[in-house]
């Protein structure tokens, strides 16, 4: 399949971003290219069909995580800049170059993008969820279905370190109190 | 740090840092904020039948506390939240989730088994799940708020409500520097 122009825009938005993100010397700047970048990460969930995640990302990627991020530089120091763009250290690149050589080796065996015949689609078990789960649970959604029911226990422990989160930032910072 | 740039995102700075009102934030918010809050509640209850659930529902209600920060200022927040509602939201929300795990356990099922509930509820598995998922909305919002406080109040400031004990911890942060 063929992308479209919006994809194609959305990809090479998402890829200057991530670049932006690492290479801007500023520390806002550099959390804002983040906060682009999970946003666009977002967009590309939902046209790929995965619209709990993308809902996910959006809040938690692009929200929260940059709303603690520039906490955190309000509450250290933000250094002066006198560039905008960090110098480049090849030998990083290289290394990293390396790495996303090594991935993309596994691109070709991927299938494609709503192939029908993709392992995942014609697996027994997401047919199973897909064609029991509202008879079993009742629920519609049949991601919510597998979260909270049949991977009730899992999701429990997921509440449970969100949970423990909160208590381990106030043991970290010596506070007795959330407000 | 002098503030010369990027005022409007770094306007939540940390309490004693100088807070600049902005009338075109503080009346933003105010509009959207109840329409936010309610869009949380509502991925939060709707998300059995479409996408979303207690984690994005639980996150979005809690960035409209994290959003009045940004406006009026981090400390008025802080005084206006009470404590012990954020911490008896997050208890609440553990509970709930585990108490419908032990409840079907006490009703002679297996943990977590909804359908053990279906003599007491009509369509058990259903409202239980959506029982789950706002435990889990009140954990992850309680949560976020918790962290945005605690993140504010940071490591070395004197915070109203605690104890003497951040004094102490005051030498090893060594971030004021940059602020002054």
């Amino acid at each position: 399949m063929t992308p479209t122009i919006l994809e194609v825009a959305l990809l090479g938005f998402v890829l200057a971003c991530a670049l932006g993100a690492a290479l801007i010397e500023d520390v806002l700047g550099a959390i804002l290219a983040f906060a682009a970048y999970s946003l666009g990460i977002s967009i590309i969930w939902v046209i790929l069909q995965a619209p709990d995640v993308g809902l996910t990302e959006a809040a938690v990627g692009a929200g929260v995580m940059t709303i603690l991020f520039l906490l955190a530089i309000a509450n250290t120091a933000r250094e002066p800049t006198s560039r905008l763009f960090e110098p480049i250290g090849w030998r990083s690149v290289a290394l990293v170059g390396a790495f996303v050589a090594v991935l993309a080796l596994a691109l070709p065996s991927l299938p494609a993008i709503g192939d029908p015949t993709a392992p995942v689609v014609d697996y027994r078990v997401t047919e199973h969820y897909l064609a029991n789960s509202y008879e079993a649970t009742g629920v519609k959604n049949a991601v919510t279905a597998v979260l909270a029911a049949y991977r009730g226990l899992d999701t429990l422990g997921e509440a449970i370190v969100v949970f423990t989160a909160a208590a381990a930032a106030l043991v970290v910072l010596g506070r007795e109190v959330l407000t | 740090m002098s503030d010369a740039g990027g005022d409007s995102e770094a306007g939540t700075p940390p309490a004693d840092a100088p807070y600049v009102e902005s009338p075109i934030i503080m009346t933003t918010v105010r509009l959207i904020a109840p329409f936010v809050f309610t869009y949380g509640l509502f991925v939060m209850f709707h998300g059995a039948d479409t996408p979303g659930g207690g984690f994005q529902g639980g996150v979005l209600v809690g960035s409209v506390v994290v959003m009045i920060g940004f406006a009026f200022g981090v400390q008025p927040t802080r005084d206006w939240v009470r404590n012990e509602v954020l911490v008896g939201l997050a208890v609440a929300g553990v509970l709930t989730f585990v108490g419908v795990g032990v409840g079907a356990l006490l009703l002679g099922e297996s943990f977590l088994e909804y359908d053990a509930y279906a003599g007491l509820v009509p369509h058990a598995s259903k409202y239980l799940i959506e029982l789950v998922e706002l435990g889990i909305g009140a954990i992850v919002a309680t949560v976020v708020v918790g962290l945005y406080f605690s993140l504010a109040a940071g490591f070395d400031r004197e915070s109203p409500r605690s104890d003497a004990a951040d004094a102490a911890d005051a030498t090893t942060a060594g971030a004021d520097g940059g602020e002054a």
